[in-house]
């Protein structure tokens, strides 16, 4: 569960992290991907998983660059862009459900089966998914420290006016963050989708909860999305296995509510760095 | 007699209905250093952010190499070399010293760059010593330092420095203010200090007083007597 949920989780902690703007459809737009592959399938599973994040990606592009960016630059304020961003994420609900339509979907991916260690048995999946959230962060880390463009993106999420006045293009930092955010939050929905299904209104559940365990974890703050994920995680799986499915939400927001009265910035705080 | 780099004509900045700076006509040539002066409120940080574009001018023009850059976005004034470093978040605060110098240069030559890092280096060998530092645990004056360090690997033709002296200790501004004066004579460039310390008479070559968002003197300095700057922040007599 951690593991999957890791995905949409660094995808908003990314966009979060280097614009500063909270988008609340980079769920829905990530489901929308996974339909995207879903569609494509059965061409060839490489190329479905490649169209959808590559669609997500653009995605995620265009609403930065033609939405975001110039609100944020008119000095639009947290609530504008809560109203905003769930707006936009009804916009690609009501495509997917003119789309596709099919109340929900599964995506049949090869299995890869159980591993079990210490006498649990866990989904192959997850922990694919939590690797590659894993080798996703440190990719990032590496660029940030060895290339131009990570460096540039270290620099725009810490002082945005400094960026822009030493020549950083921050416009294009912003749209290539929201494009990445999406992208992730798009592999996210085909890892769901291949273990769970993907309903029209999964995005709202993947995006919602990838918020909020962001903002547990501090956010912005990638690694403590990371560890607030599988921390998550696991509350979900052991409340739903000790009392049952329906109590699952109920633990899990009580901690949550619990986690940001003891820590109003999360687990590791929310420096807006990446 | 050299060029005139940079020329504003009639330039006002309002911040809702008041006016910030009203009809501000003022230049800076080749390799000059010019002093703006005035107290708090006087204008001279509005000034500086409608020339580098970082908020906009209501009315005015301003050139700049030539062009008209008035509506222009900061990074294409940027782009042409001017580069204005802020009094207030002027570096990167949680990346290592040498990584703020690095990510600088992004718009300088390739081939450059090194000696650019390496001049801010030498200039401020402290700089060098904590390069592993991160920016924000350094002290006030070396963070200061770092800012006029940004400044450089930007390798801007004009830069525009907000109040650098603001918060210094008394004997760290003489030295803060010879550095700069050396960054002129090294690398021929052109710098546009805003100033609440007198002490900027030692080393600019010409003096442009504001108060109020008004134009008070524009001299050289040759031409200016102390009594006059001090008059601009203490209010003259008469």
């Amino acid at each position: 569960m951690g593991g999957i949920l890791s995905l949409p989780v660094l995808g908003v902690a990314v966009i979060y992290g280097i614009t500063g703007i909270p988008n609340f459809a980079i769920g829905v737009i990530g489901v929308f991907g996974g339909f995207v592959t879903w569609y494509f399938l059965s061409y060839s599973m490489g190329l479905a998983i490649a169209i959808g994040v590559g669609v997500c990606f653009i995605i995620g592009w265009i609403v930065q660059r033609v939405l975001l960016t110039p609100i944020s630059e008119m000095g639009g304020d947290a609530t504008l862009f809560f109203i905003i961003t769930i707006a936009v994420g009804f916009v690609f609900e009501g495509m997917l459900r003119a789309i596709f339509p099919r109340p929900n979907i599964s995506l049949e991916l090869p299995r890869i089966g159980t591993i079990s260690f210490a006498g649990y048995s866990v989904e192959g999946f997850k922990i694919i998914a939590l690797l590659f959230a894993i080798g996703t962060l440190i990719i990032i880390r590496l660029m940030e420290e060895h290339t131009e463009v990570g460096k540039s993106w270290q620099a725009t999420s810490q002082n945005l006016k400094l960026a822009k006045l030493i020549g950083i293009k921050t416009t294009q930092v912003f749209s290539i963050a929201s494009g990445i955010g999406c992208a992730l939050a798009c592999i996210g929905a085909i890892f769901w989708g291949s273990l769970y299904n993907l309903q029209l209104s999964s995005g709202w559940d993947l995006g919602f909860l990838g918020f909020i365990v962001a903002v547990v974890g501090g956010i912005g703050n990638i690694w403590g999305g990371l560890i607030s994920a599988l921390i998550m995680g696991m509350v979900m799986s052991f409340s739903g296995y000790l009392l049952g499915g329906e109590w699952q939400s109920v633990i899990l927001y009580c901690i949550v509510i619990l986690v940001l009265i003891i820590a109003p910035k999360g687990i590791l705080g929310s420096e807006r760095s990446l | 007699m050299s060029e005139q780099v940079l020329k504003v004509t009639d330039l006002t900045t309002c911040y809702g209905s008041i006016s910030a700076i009203k009809s501000i006509s003022f230049y800076a040539l080749d390799r000059e250093i010019v002093g703006i002066v005035g107290p708090n409120g006087a204008g001279k940080t509005t000034l500086l952010e409608s020339i580098a574009g970082s908020v906009q001018p209501l009315e005015g023009i301003i050139e700049f190499l030539g062009h008209r850059i008035e509506h222009w976005s900061v990074l294409k004034r940027r782009q042409l070399g001017l580069m204005l470093i802020p009094q207030e978040a002027n570096i990167f605060p949680m990346m290592s010293v040498k990584k703020n110098l690095e990510v600088s240069v992004i718009l300088s030559d390739r081939d450059k760059r090194e000696e650019l890092i390496s001049y801010a280096y030498e200039l401020f060998p402290i700089l060098y010593e904590r390069r592993k530092q991160i920016a924000s645990t350094l002290s006030g004056g070396q963070q200061r330092m770092l800012a006029v360090g940004i400044g450089i690997a930007s390798n801007a033709r004009v830069m525009l420095i907000d109040e650098p002296s603001i918060g210094l200790a008394p004997k760290l501004v003489t030295k803060f203010f010879e550095t700069l004066k050396k960054i002129r004579d090294d690398t021929k460039k052109t710098i546009v200090l805003s100033e609440q310390n007198i002490k900027v008479l030692n080393i600019a070559d010409r003096l442009f007083g504001l108060e109020a968002g008004e134009i008070r003197f524009d001299e050289r300095k040759e031409n200016l007597s102390r009594d006059a700057v001090k008059d601009l922040y203490l209010g003259s007599i008469s």
